[in-house]
């Protein structure tokens, strides 16, 4: 029980379609994340992953089901309860980057810092530096988002989901904006990273992609399917 | 503490890579602090102005005066010039001049006059009045002398003249004295210039301008032999209001009580003081109207700002920023541009409130600085509001998703 970041326990996500229709984005999902893992949530577009990512991410709510985090049921939380849940249970990794252009690359990476409710055992700076230097971006980070190449902008964006310490990576697309090369070198830092214990789930509709990861959850009309 | 200080100095941040818009943007704001703040200058500055012209008037002074001024009528000081004819005669002075706690009477006919020498003519304000009227009114001698009681009840054809006037007729003042000016068809010979009062250049009177002949020689101009008033110089400021009455009463004996009054001068700087204020008031209302102006600026640039950051804001939620962190990061923008606005207005008005103090005792009190600076962050809240709850209210995951 311990070993389980997130479970999900027969999730459903309703939208009401105006009149009578309801579409069902996700049809009784259920789901465990363990520690450590390194998976891939794959499916074809409106297959219902992105919705699935959002609810694992906590930017969205089911309508029906429990997401159970450390024990807890979450539904119950309220939106600041749930923000500050959300930066401290998990780091995003988004395919756009989506760095703030006008803070520089270590501003970018310290965001997450000013949002955080909780004390730091360790001293979010120095995390920084660690992480740029590891990310080769170290001689980077007065400079802005737009002035880097995209490959360095993915391991700004990789250092900023890091800088938390969180439980989980999300990674949503994160090789869809990069050339096979730097795809393929961001890939494996998410297998270096994974190595080292850190818990990720990257979300592709690659399977290429999806076959480096050491689990493969498939997702197709809201269903999973394997 | 720490919170609000990051969250500004981001918002002056962000300012500092967008300098023309936020420029721009304040510049309403900019222009409504410095209306503002200028019309509250010029309103105390004239109040000032207006108090050092009394003083130079001098103190303890009655005005005598006909009309029923202040009175129940409520005819105010309209009745000051307001047609009113000549009431006072010589017997009135010699009345009041029995009275010993009064030190100087000093009465006033009044005409205005075509003075001339060589070949300039000017128009002037003809004063019959007393020896009385120089130390009465602090007036001081430059050139030459004053008249005396003497000249007065020769009924010496002699002029003391301001400087002023000096100047306009014989190019030097200095040059005056013993000369002959005709007033009107009469001639008279200039024996004093008197030393500048200043005054006039506010639609007052120019005291500079003003040509004084003893009164008992104007009865060839007055030759009903009246006086348009009298002023009074008492010599204890603690018997000012009871020699008003006593004045009054000894009046009363030749003229009926409606007919004058007798006004100090603190009743009169009193009146024109409150005219000005409820002037100065309307006026700093009338361009606090532009401040709301540049409210609306705030407003509409906030709203854009937010449009073009919706992306921004998703990115922000995700990172774990609560609604308020939002709200309070955007307010912190709409406060920072509105009291960028109103610091650089409040600047400007301090320049040329400056050129100006030579021409004006106009200036800028710690009032108007707070009130500039508080109405300021006040407008940056009320118009920053609504744009930063619409930024916080957004849901995140459709934040996110905007392109």
């Amino acid at each position: 029980m311990s070993s389980t970041v997130i479970s999900l326990k027969n999730i459903s996500k309703k939208y009401e379609m105006g009149g009578d229709v309801v579409f069902h984005a996700l049809k009784d999902v259920s789901l465990d994340i363990n520690k450590g893992e390194y998976a891939a949530l794959v499916g074809p577009s409106g297959s219902g992953k992105s919705t699935l990512m959002h609810i694992i991410g906590l930017l969205d709510k089911p309508t029906g089901g429990q997401v159970i985090i450390g024990g807890d049921d979450i539904s119950t939380l309220n939106d600041d309860q749930t923000s500050t849940l959300r930066s401290e249970f998990v780091g995003f990794v988004f395919q756009q980057f989506n760095l703030i252009n006008k803070l520089t690359i270590k501003e970018n990476i310290l965001l997450p810092i000013g949002y955080a409710r909780k004390k730091f055992d360790y001293d979010p700076d120095e995390r920084a530096d660690y992480l740029m230097e590891r990310f080769g971006i170290l001689d980077k980070k007065n400079s802005f988002p737009n002035k880097i190449s995209g490959g360095q902008q993915q391991r700004v964006a990789i250092a900023r989901a890091l800088i938390m310490n969180p439980k989980l990576i999300l990674a949503d697309e994160p090789t869809g904006n990069l050339d096979t090369k730097t795809g393929d070198e961001i890939m494996e830092l998410f297998g270096e990273l994974n190595k080292e214990g850190i818990t990720i789930l990257v979300v592709t509709h690659e399977p290429d992609i999806a076959a480096r990861t050491r689990r493969q959850i498939k997702i197709k009309d809201g269903e999973v399917v394997k | 503490m720490n919170y609000a200080v990051s969250i500004f100095r981001s918002a002056i941040t962000d300012f500092g890579k967008n300098k023309g818009r936020t420029f721009l943007t304040s510049l309403g704001i900019l222009i409504g602090v410095m209306s503002v703040v200028l019309l509250m200058a010029a309103g105390s500055g004239l109040k000032v102005y207006i108090e050092q012209q009394f003083e130079s008037m001098g103190s303890n002074l009655l005005y005598v005066m006909p009309g029923n001024m202040f009175g129940e009528d409520g005819s105010g000081l309209a009745g000051a010039d307001g047609g009113l004819a000549p009431l006072f005669v010589e017997k009135d002075m010699v009345t009041l001049k029995r009275l010993k706690e009064i030190e100087y009477v000093i009465p006033y006919y009044q005409k205005t006059v075509k003075a001339s020498y060589g070949g300039t003519t000017k128009y002037a304000t003809l004063n019959g009045t007393s020896e009385d009227a120089f130390p009465g009114s602090n007036l001081l001698i430059d050139y030459g002398t004053l008249f005396s009681e003497a000249d007065n009840s020769a009924k010496n054809k002699v002029a003391v003249i301001g400087s002023k006037m000096a100047e306009k007729l014989f190019g030097d003042a200095s040059l005056a004295i013993d000369k002959k000016i005709r007033v009107d068809d009469q001639l008279f010979r200039v024996i004093g210039v008197l030393q500048s009062k200043g005054g006039g250049g506010l639609g007052g009177p120019s005291f500079d301008d003003y040509i004084y002949i003893p009164y008992k020689t104007s009865y060839i101009f007055n030759t009903d032999k009246k006086f348009i008033q009298i002023i009074v110089k008492v010599r204890n400021e603690e018997d000012l209001p009871m020699l008003k009455e006593t004045i009054k009463t000894e009046l009363k004996k030749r003229i009926k009580t409606e007919e004058f009054s007798v006004i100090e001068s603190t009743e009169i700087l009193k009146t024109i003081s409150s005219i000005f204020g409820i002037l100065n008031i309307v006026l700093v209302a009338i361009a606090a109207i532009s401040l709301v102006v540049g409210g609306i600026g705030i407003l509409n640039i906030m709203y854009v700002t937010v449009s073009e950051r919706i992306k921004e804001i998703g990115v922000r939620r995700a990172l774990g920023a609560r609604r308020n962190d939002i709200l309070w990061q955007f307010l912190a923008e709409a406060v920072v541009l509105s009291v960028f606005g109103g610091a650089l207005g409040l600047g400007l008005s301090a320049l040329i409130v400056f050129f100006l103090h030579s021409l004006f005792p106009a200036y800028i009190s710690l009032e108007s600085v707070l009130l500039a600076l508080g109405t300021s962050s006040i407008i940056g809240i009320v118009f920053g509001v609504f744009p930063a709850k619409k930024a916080a209210d957004l849901s995140p995951i459709d934040a996110i998703r905007y392109e």
